[in-house]
């Protein structure tokens, strides 16, 4: 619809990118990462080498271990990217823009981290891990004493508090409640896995040179006292689990209502708006309303369309063309349809010189019916005016003659014009693709189209196969 | 078609502007005999005045939810005072398969678009009224999909309730493309009264017909 008006808050205020793009929030892409992705996230966010940054984190690592700290504590605050768009929703770069919001909404699944960024993580962990070892065996036989008996449960418990902690990355709400199975499996055996691990390091931790049955006596004791805590705290928990579910309840219906009013301010107001000026021109305004109608109907009903490149498609979008070029209303029904191939597109053209014949000439109303089945494909456009006779159009009118029936033929099909009691029918039919694609579609003879009319022949019996287009005439589109 | 016997019209719709449009439009023709904006309110008044023929929107509030398919299931087994069942004519702005073929399989006797003209609403109104059903070219469209009729499917006995006959087929077609019934009918050398015939039994193979394809497809085409 072209609009008049422009929407108030996005003309004057939010005007598009380029001016709040100076610097973009902080957050950790999942492309180009190495670890967890911080340093690829803060060396875009002040706008330095990657490179700089990463060697930075390591020398800062060497003499007190600053370095993984701020590493560690930058990756827990900071949320995970996808193009600039954070993981629920938020858009980093331009936050006022109600399409983004929309689109993020929509946004698939994160991908899966690349074969070679698992491989650098993998190297990463077990390099620090033998580094560890090494510094460890080095001090021992340096003299020093490492205290092996604190120092390995320790450890132990580090491993498996990364395990565990490293599902927040990419174990998000979605994965966690989530609609594939597999991941949260797996994702749920990382954590039990990790939680043992963390467990026994720090059993062995507390039990250091203990019999066991003082540690059955401490084992009871944190026991009682964590039922207890669990007894205490287990109604705020749930009462949070709740508000936070609702929350985010709430958000998605929010997202939605956003997208809703922006469709329909972008075209239904718009089109009142329109009509309220034009009231005294009721054509203009039944025009307007129709294709208005056909827009909602068509957002409300279809959803995103995957490709606009169906035969049916094309010639509903020629109806709705002629519709609005001559503001006559045309019924369209269609059954079956198929990839818009060659013969496909002569159709669509013929049907659209069908519909102009019959809109300039003839009388509403105007209908159109497309039938693709195994034996081809049959379209009626039907008209109820005065009518008029093929033979009676003279030889220099080429419409007919040369935009309908010699492009059909051209293309291994049939046109047929008939005279009604109350108007004209024009009847295109086109061979099924598999058999029209076998030759070069303007060079071949014109084939005998199989059984056209239904009316000039008997009911066509034909074989139940399901009606597959080919997928090679898809190209062709 | 002069008919001079009047006959009784309840109007179902939610939006008032619409009732009173239809009204004013058909209001002359035929004794409109009551209206009501939802689902509650619609199977009270049918219940309470019985008429031949009720206008019902697809899409009203309360019941169950299911809109115009609720007031069919609360009205199930009403007569009229001559003895007739209330029929049903269906009236949508929607063009969405699942709600037609849904008020169809819980006994409506026809479809018609909110965009039809004020005569040929009167006469399919007329002609649920003397028990025929009326397919709009959309409907017919809708069966040749969901019969896979279109695909070539046909019937090999006419009792068959999950396929069209041969000459169920031809008749859908027609009407698909825009054919009144007495076009039809000159079209394949019947006459009207066979015309009303195939129709009837093609809604009565909609209804009946327990084709598991047929609630697929309606599920997984939205439109059409």
């Amino acid at each position: 619809m072209p609009t008049p008006y422009e929407r108030p808050a996005a003309s004057t205020e939010a005007g598009p990118g380029p001016r709040r793009a100076t610097r973009r929030t902080f957050g950790r892409p999942t492309e180009g990462k190495v670890i967890a992705g911080v340093a690829a996230g803060l060396a875009e966010h002040l706008g330095w080498s990657v490179r700089l940054v990463r060697i930075g984190f390591v020398l800062l690592c060497f003499p007190t271990g600053a370095g993984l700290v701020a590493y560690v504590f930058l990756w827990a605050l900071s949320p995970q990217t996808v193009d600039g768009v954070t993981r629920d929703g938020r858009r980093l770069a331009d936050p006022a823009d109600a399409e983004s919001v929309a689109r993020a909404g929509t946004e698939p699944g994160v991908p899966e981290p690349s074969e070679g960024e698992r491989d650098a993580t993998r190297i990463l962990l077990i390099g620090g891990a033998l580094l560890v070892v090494g510094l460890v065996v080095a001090a021992q036989s340096a003299g020093l004493n490492a205290r092996l008996g604190i120092l390995l449960p320790l450890l132990v418990v580090a491993v498996g508090a990364v395990i565990a902690w490293s599902q927040l990355d990419d174990a998000e709400r979605g994965r966690w409640l989530g609609s594939s199975e597999g991941p949260r499996r797996f994702s749920v055996a990382r954590l039990a896995f990790g939680g043992v691990l963390a467990l026994t390091g720090l059993v062995i931790l507390a039990t250091r040179g203990r019999s066991l049955a003082a540690i059955w006596d401490i084992g009871a004791a944190v026991l009682a006292v964590l039922a207890g805590v669990v007894l205490v705290a287990a109604p705020w928990g749930l009462r949070l689990w709740a508000d936070l579910r609702h929350e985010q309840a709430e958000r998605v219906r929010a997202t939605e209502r956003a997208d809703i009013a922006a469709h329909l301010h972008d075209s239904v107001l718009q089109t009142l708006a329109l009509i309220q000026r034009k009231a005294g021109d009721p054509g203009a305004v039944t025009q307007l309303a129709r294709a208005q109608e056909r827009e909602l109907r068509s957002w409300l009903y279809a959803g995103p369309t995957g490709s606009d490149a169906t035969l049916a498609a094309a010639v509903a979008e020629v109806a709705h063309d002629v519709e609005d070029l001559h503001g006559t209303p045309i019924e369209l029904v269609a059954t079956g349809d198929r990839p818009l191939d060659d013969g496909g597109q002569a159709l669509v053209r013929a049907v659209r010189e069908s519909l102009l014949n019959a809109v300039r000439h003839g009388a509403p109303p105007v209908s159109v019916y497309l039938e693709v089945g195994p034996t081809g494909v049959e379209a009626f456009v039907r008209d109820h005016g005065p009518g008029f006779d093929l033979d009676g159009v003279p030889e220099d009118r080429l419409g007919v003659r040369h935009s309908v029936l010699g492009r059909m033929e051209r293309h291994g099909g049939a046109a047929k014009v008939r005279r009604l009691e109350h108007g004209t029918e024009v009847a295109l039919t086109l061979p099924p693709p598999a058999q029209h694609a076998a030759g070069d579609a303007t060079t071949v003879a014109p084939t005998p189209p199989p059984p056209t009319s239904p009316a000039a022949t008997s009911p066509t019996p034909a074989s139940p196969t399901p009606t597959t287009a080919p997928e090679e005439t898809r190209e062709h589109a | 078609m002069p008919d001079p016997q009047p006959v009784d019209v309840v109007l179902v719709d939610d939006h008032r502007m619409f009732r009173s449009g239809v009204r004013a439009e058909i209001g002359d023709a035929l004794n409109i005999v009551g209206e009501a904006p939802d689902v509650d309110s619609a199977v009270a008044l049918i219940r309470q005045t019985r008429p031949a023929v009720v206008l019902l929107d697809v899409h009203l509030p309360g019941g169950n939810g299911n809109g115009g398919v609720d007031v069919l299931l609360g009205c199930r087994g009403l007569e009229t005072e001559g003895g007739q069942p209330v029929r049903f004519l269906a009236l949508s702005v929607s063009d969405s398969a699942e709600d037609v073929i849904a008020v169809i399989r819980a006994g409506a006797r026809g479809y018609v678009t909110k965009t039809i003209s004020a005569a040929d609403l009167t006469r399919a109104i007329r002609r649920v009224a003397d028990g025929d059903a009326v397919f709009s070219p959309r409907l017919a469209g809708f069966v040749l999909d969901a019969f896979g009729a279109a695909a070539g499917e046909i019937a090999e006995v006419d009792e068959e309730l999950d396929r069209l006959s041969a000459r169920e087929r031809e008749v859908m077609r027609l009407i698909a493309r825009g054919y009144q019934y007495k076009e039809v009918a000159k079209e394949l050398f019947i006459s009207v009264k066979t015309v009303e015939t195939h129709v009837s039994s093609v809604l009565r193979k909609l209804q009946l017909s327990s084709r598991h394809e047929l609630t697929a497809w309606a599920m997984g085409r939205r439109l059409l």
